[in-house]
């Protein structure tokens, strides 16, 4: 027998040992727990009370964190640029050459593209970090509180702002905002407003379309928001219930045996993919939207 | 058979509750498992045709590679729109 065989029946060994382990000990009798909801992970608790809605919670403190992980990332690496680069500054500089030809020249001209990478290239960052951030384990849950020598320190909770839409809508009121301004000074407001119906169309049947294409320009706004909010809420979500949550809903212990290495699948997919990609996806996008908003033809 | 009898019997004695968690577990049903059924055949079809391209024409794969990331992205969102109305829909 082969040691890679051997290692796989040991673990198959394991996994079928404390299946029985944990319904010997534990029965496999459902009792619902109606007294857990599980969607108060997403629920912000005022921590300090700020005049006007500036209440200070958990998000914020993740858009803080988020926020000085990127100006101190940043500001660090271009201080201590070198000409043999190591690692980190090699990884940093190739995401922004990246992002500088592949991305940004290529949708938009060379003047733009000098006065719109900065922005294009804050969003990439912060988004990403900000998602990153997201899967580390803080002590931010204030609601169970954990009691150590006495002091109540709150649990351990994995939250990311992007997963509250506010802050995805935010990013993209920005973008919103920028690609129909420049839009507007590239083209003028009549020029630009008719540069959204597709060329090569006359008559009645812009009556039908126009309301169509100007829909479109607004759910811009909203596929921005809710791509980004909903794949890091309900990659939360996903991750939450399949590391124990749903066993603790339904009382069911042996359910989180079954539901633990898809809960860790999920992590690793959710932390390795999809938070560099929302990120990338959003920033091209911007490009995108920037782009077409001032080339000729639709 | 016993727990849906059982279930048949609370559901006589009081049918607004339990409508309305029918109503919320048929909402969570549909919107995750029509967004999955959606996306994955999106997502099928995606790389699919990255496999012929690349295949048909093996220089072109770092452009290819970029675009098919995208198309990734924007296919796997809609999964993630019906799972989050029927997540919504099941909690709130």
């Amino acid at each position: 027998m082969s040691t890679r065989r051997k290692i796989a029946f040991s673990i198959l060994g394991v996994y079928i040992l404390g299946m029985i382990l944990i319904v010997a000990v534990f029965g496999a009798t459902r009792n619902d727990n109606e007294s857990f909801s599980p969607q108060n992970e997403f629920k912000l608790d005022p921590w300090l009370a700020l005049p006007g809605p500036m209440d200070l919670n958990k998000g914020v403190l993740y858009l803080f964190i988020a926020t000085a992980l990127t100006l101190g990332l940043m500001l660090w690496i271009s201080k201590k640029m070198v000409g043999r680069p190591n690692r980190v500054q090699t990884a940093v500089e190739w995401a922004y050459t990246g992002m500088r030809d592949k991305v940004v020249r290529d949708n938009m001209s060379d003047a733009m593209a000098k006065k719109w990478f900065p922005l294009v290239f804050t969003l990439f960052v912060f988004i990403w970090i900000s998602n990153l951030i997201g899967y580390l384990p803080l002590p931010v849950n204030t609601e169970h509180k954990v009691s150590i020598f006495g002091t109540e320190v709150p649990a351990f909770q994995i939250y990311a702002a992007t997963a509250n839409v506010s802050v995805p809508l935010v990013l993209a009121l920005i973008v919103f905002f920028a690609f129909n301004i420049e839009g507007v000074r590239a083209k003028g407001f009549w020029g630009y407003t008719k540069s959204l119906i597709p060329p090569g169309l006359k008559g009645p049947i812009l009556i039908m379309i126009f309301p169509l294409e100007l829909l479109s320009n607004f759910l811009r706004l909203i596929s921005l928001t809710v791509r980004l909010f909903a794949n890091i809420l309900a990659g939360h979500m996903l991750i939450q219930f399949m590391s124990g949550g749903l066993a603790v809903l339904l009382g069911l212990e042996i359910l989180a045996w079954f539901t633990l290495p898809a809960g860790v699948a999920i992590f690793i997919f959710e932390a390795t993919l999809v938070a560099g990609l929302q990120a990338f996806i959003f920033a091209i996008l911007t490009c995108i939207y920037l782009g077409s908003a001032v080339s000729e033809s639709h | 058979m016993g727990v849906t009898t059982e279930l048949i019997a609370a559901a006589a004695q009081d049918p607004a509750a339990y409508g309305e968690k029918a109503g919320r577990a048929i909402a969570l049903g549909v919107g995750a498992g029509g967004g999955a059924a959606g996306a994955g055949a999106g997502i099928g079809m995606l790389f699919g045709k990255v496999i012929e391209s690349v295949t048909r024409q093996p220089e072109m794969r770092d452009e290819i590679a970029s675009i098919q990331w995208l198309g990734f992205a924007l296919t796997e969102a809609c999964f993630f729109y019906g799972l989050v109305g029927g997540l919504i829909a099941f909690f709130l």
